[in-house]
């Protein structure tokens, strides 16, 4: 397959998937113009790149359903489930198509005769109902403007060149620009490179007279230049005006600014606006500043190759580093200028970081499309009811992790919809809700981050797994596991639970393959059930932006950096008051605040002095405060993994290394706040026993 | 054309080894499995970790963890000295190749040796797990355990590697 | 045809981002490392149509090249841009009446670097 051809298909599959999820948006909001405007400009635009690249059968496939949308758009026809339905259909077989285009397959070519069979008899039956308004339009207005330009003799002389500048003039809108001259000097006086030209220019632009008046900036000192606004529209057309210029043409005497401004006035309907008038002489006066309206911008797309993104964040990860070496140096040899100079570099490749970074991400929600689809067509098929959430789709994750993480999540979506939720009937026995619901849902939590899918559904039977797990001899009868065990059996290869093969999950056989994918990504993936209140899978994955903005802290003399994203407030207290607080509360701006003495948590001994920073975090719907020593400042962290070896000490998502070569540790603050309330927990318990 | 083969087979069995020791203990490790050696840096402790694991290092922008191998062997805790040093391992754990820093008391030289003469470790009245020993060479009069670090540096438990369970308590004179 | 741009500045940095700014908006451009040797770049190529010059430079300095451009009568009304930084407010008024056409001040972006070439070249 050519380099063309792969890049139609490329593009074509991105349509469809644009073209999917705004279907899906519009079967619950009917009425919502935009999407259906979405729908026409994807088909249009595919049309057109399967005309482009010689696929008259599905160019012409595309246009009749273009064609329907179009109607719908201009009100002359209205959206229905049935064509709702159809579209979908059309969809589906766009997806099978782009492959081939000839339709060589006999079942391809059936489909493509039905559904053409079945848009025609939609367009023949456009109904007469209006929809939807035209939009008005919403052009800026121009203005209309007047400006002298009257350069001095000696404007040559460093180089200017005013015909530049009215080109510059004639770039911002209509415009006529006459030129006159001066009276020239006698003949032994007369210098030939000197300017005795000077201009009437009458420019209609939406931009303001600030805009014209920089066009000037290098000349301002050694010319004369007037601008006047005339009129709040665009009047060089009207007849009227256009014989006033005419007449300045073949004038030589100044324009009257008044004559023209009356002239001007009576032309436009509305009266004109006072004070509208700027002159600058040699430059000084201040004009008055209009705000700038911005046109509308085109949000276009390019494809970049991933090779060159990779390259460009390693360079972008080691100047954040060098970067901060530099801060460290310039603070450290305290030189004025220097500091100003770094703080610049430190802003610029923050901001650089941002962008390079941003662009693998993708949010989570265009997958979650897919899965919509799937659930909605699903439960068609099953006959159950179910109730599809999805939390967190603007979590962003690296492009690449998403398309591979694709096909297991949706095997998963599919196990809990086919042996998860019960049918409507078994549910109601159940005491349950008719409707069964699955949920995925979407989160950051230090440097990782979680995507679960739960259901309501019937749960895992850890007995049954056992025996099923006994049967195929993959643990002995003798084995004693802990619940969490038996349901990482699940992911064994060859294992299977179903009592029978649907053909909607398959054989099950997939949770290896599931596992596998996942571990592939450096991730883990958590089994929690419980029998008759459902299922829930958490996979956690590593991020790989691995810069974040943190707050750099001292304890025991060995930095932590803290995520900046978790941080609510932070507070000088006492450590007198740490020591005496009951049930370790402290009252922090009139509320009760929960906090962990980190300094004491980690084993070492009390410090000499008398204060401590308190940092509060929030944890969920929570606040809890952190003490530690001191607090350095904010600090941007390219975090770097701390190795298998530490992979218990989860609280330390990470280690940066700062500017000076000494290492940081990134904490997880909602592992840390897990970890150390466990710890009350247990030690309370232990204290009631006794 | 006798001789000519001879050669190629002396060749390929000759091995580097580096010894080190850990107190008074004499250790080998191959010397292909050693990326660097270095001065002990500053070292991060991370809280809530095993003894074992001193901590991490800065290498050269990456993060090494290192690891005290005199606990890992039963011994006392080491004790900074001019000559303690970190040897840069490379490690095979879990299929996957992993860099882990050893922080041994002193490092004693590089030899090579040919492979027959590493002798089978003794499986009786041997202090270590013999599953961690690949066999004992006999270098210039000193006997040395030659280590698979591959199976040491792999246990994560704080468990040592001796086959008694008790602390080696060494005489505080050596 | 391209228009020739002749950008001098002792740093390579700066003339590879300026000139990248420029190639890619259609210029053909050819870079000098000092005054001297503008110089001899404008004598090479006597066709550059704006000249876009640092003002620090070792050998000969800014303020001193745009004097003797202003001198030579091939290249009298060459439009010639200085760089310039936010503080040199009096290095900007020695270079006014030099003859400096106009002036970008350091740091710029493509974009303003290209709204300022706007007024003096096409």
């Amino acid at each position: 397959m050519d380099a063309m051809r792969i890049t139609y298909l490329e593009e074509a599959n991105d349509l469809l998937a644009n073209l999917e999820r705004a279907l899906l948006a519009l079967e619950t909001n009917d009425n919502d113009k935009s999407y259906i405007e979405e729908v026409f400009r994807v088909m249009h635009t595919l049309k057109g790149n399967s005309s482009m690249f010689g696929l008259p059968v599905i160019a012409e496939f595309v246009h009749d359903l273009e064609t329907i949308y179009d109607m719908i758009r201009v009100g002359e026809m209205q959206l229905s489930k049935e064509l709702l339905d159809c579209t979908f259909s059309c969809l589906d077989h766009l997806k099978i198509i782009i492959h081939d285009s000839n339709l060589s397959n006999e079942i391809n070519k059936d489909n493509h005769e039905n559904l053409i069979h079945q848009i025609t008899d939609f367009i023949n039956q456009k109904s007469g109902v209006l929809t939807a308004p035209k939009e008005e339009n919403t052009a800026r207005k121009s203005k209309t403007f007047y400006i002298y330009f009257e350069p001095n003799p000696g404007i040559f002389e460093n180089g200017t060149n005013p015909l530049f500048l009215l080109s510059e003039l004639a770039g911002m809108g209509n415009n006529k620009a006459i030129p006159h001259f001066k009276v020239l000097p006698e003949n032994k006086e007369f210098v030939s490179d000197e300017c005795f030209t000077y201009w009437d220019i009458y420019l209609e632009t939406d931009k303001s007279d600030k805009d014209i008046l920089d066009v000037f900036v290098f000349v301002e000192g050694q010319s004369k230049i007037e601008i006047t606004e005339i009129a709040t529209s665009s009047i060089l057309n009207d007849p009227l005006f256009d014989e006033f210029i005419r007449r300045d043409i073949y004038n030589d005497v100044k324009t009257d600014v008044k004559e023209m401004m009356a002239l001007a006035g009576t032309i436009q309907e509305k009266p004109l606006p006072k004070k509208d008038s700027v002159e600058i002489v040699n430059g000084t006066k201040e004009t008055k500043v209009q705000k700038k309206d911005k046109s509308e911008k085109n949000i276009s797309s390019i494809r970049v190759s991933s090779d060159k993104l990779d390259e460009l964040m390693n360079l972008v990860s080691e100047l954040v580093t060098t970067q901060a070496g530099l801060t460290l140096f310039a603070a450290n040899n305290k030189i004025a200028e220097l500091e100003v100079i770094t703080e610049n570099v430190e802003k610029l490749s923050r901001r650089l970081r941002d962008i390079a970074f941003g662009m693998t991400l993708v949010p989570i929600n265009n997958m979650f499309g897919r899965f919509q689809r799937m659930v909605r067509d699903v439960s068609g098929i099953l006959g159950k009811e179910i109730e599809f959430l999805t939390e967190g789709g603007e979590t962003e994750l690296d492009k690449t992790i998403i398309e591979t993480l694709t096909d297991p999540l949706m095997h998963i979506l599919r196990n809990s919809l086919d042996h998860g939720i019960e049918k409507g009937d078994e549910r109601e026995a159940k005491g349950k809700s008719r409707s069964g619901k699955v949920t995925l849902k979407a989160f950051y939590s230090g440097v990782f981050v979680y995507i679960q899918i739960s259901d309501d559904g019937k749960g895992i039977d850890v007995d049954a797994v056992r025996a099923k797990a006994i049967s195929k001899g993959i643990i002995k009868p003798t084995d004693s596991l802990s619940e969490k065990e038996i349901f990482d059996l699940i992911f064994y290869p060859g294992f299977s639970t179903a009592q029978k093969v649907t053909d909607v999950s398959g054989r099950g056989v997939g949770m290896d393959v599931v596992k596998r994918n996942i571990t592939d990504l450096k991730g883990s993936i958590l089994v929690e059930s419980k029998v008759d209140e459902g299922t829930t899978l958490t996979i956690k994955l590593p991020l790989t932006l691995s810069i974040i903005d943190g707050l750099l802290v001292v304890i025991n003399q060995v930095n932590y950096i803290v995520p900046l994203s978790v941080i609510t407030k932070c507070y000088a207290v006492n450590n007198k008051d740490m020591v005496n607080s009951f049930n370790n509360l402290l009252v922090l701006d009139d509320e009760q605040v929960p906090f962990i003495h980190l300094r004491e948590e980690f084993g070492y001994p009390a410090l000499p002095t008398a204060q401590s920073q308190m940092i509060v975090i929030n944890n969920g719907e929570r606040k809890v405060g952190i003490s530690v020593d001191n607090i350095i400042g904010e600090y941007q962290a390219v975090v770097k993994p701390l190795g298998k070896y530490y992979k218990k000490q989860d609280f330390v998502s990470g280690a940066s290394i700062l500017g000076d070569g000494t290492i940081a540790l990134v904490l997880d603050t909602n592992k840390l706040i897990d970890l150390y309330t466990e710890k009350t927990q247990t030690e309370e318990k232990t204290w009631q026993l006794n | 054309m006798a001789t000519k083969l001879n050669k190629d087979e002396k060749i390929e069995a000759t091995k580097s080894f580096l010894s080190f020791k850990l107190a008074e203990e004499h250790f080998a490790i191959e010397v292909m499995k050693i990326m660097e050696i270095l001065e002990v840096p500053k070292i991060t402790k991370v809280p809530h970790a095993p003894d074992f694991l001193v901590g991490v290092v800065n290498l050269r922008g990456g993060v090494l963890p290192v690891i005290d191998a005199r606990i890992k062997f039963g011994l006392r805790p080491i004790e900074m000295t001019v000559d303690t040093c970190i040897l840069v391992l490379s490690i095979g754990l879990n299929d996957e190749t992993v860099t882990v820093g050893a922080m041994v008391d002193s490092v004693s030289e590089v030899f090579e040796m040919e492979e027959k003469h590493i002798q089978p470790s003794p499986s009786i009245g041997s202090k270590y797990r013999a599953e961690f020993i690949q066999g004992m060479i006999k270098e210039k009069d000193q006997f040395m355990m030659l280590l698979d670090i591959d199976k040491v540096f792999s246990s994560q438990e704080l468990e040592s590697l001796a086959d008694n369970q008790q602390e080696i308590h060494l005489d505080p004179a050596t | 045809m391209k228009k020739n741009i002749l950008i001098i500045d002792d740093s390579e940095s700066i003339r590879e981002v300026i000139a990248t700014g420029l190639e890619s908006a259609g210029y053909a451009v050819i870079r000098g490392v000092n005054g001297e040797d503008g110089l001899n770049c404008l004598k090479n190529n006597p066709d550059v149509e704006l000249i876009i010059t640092d003002l620090n430079m070792p050998v000969m300095d800014g303020i001193s090249f745009l004097k003797e451009v202003r001198k030579s009568d091939k290249h009298k009304y060459l439009p010639v841009i200085i760089l310039t930084t936010e503080s040199q407010e009096i290095k900007k008024q020695e270079a006014r009446n030099a003859g400096a056409t106009g002036w970008i001040i350091k740091p710029f972006s493509r974009e303003k670097l290209l709204n300022v070439i706007k007024k003096v070249v096409h």
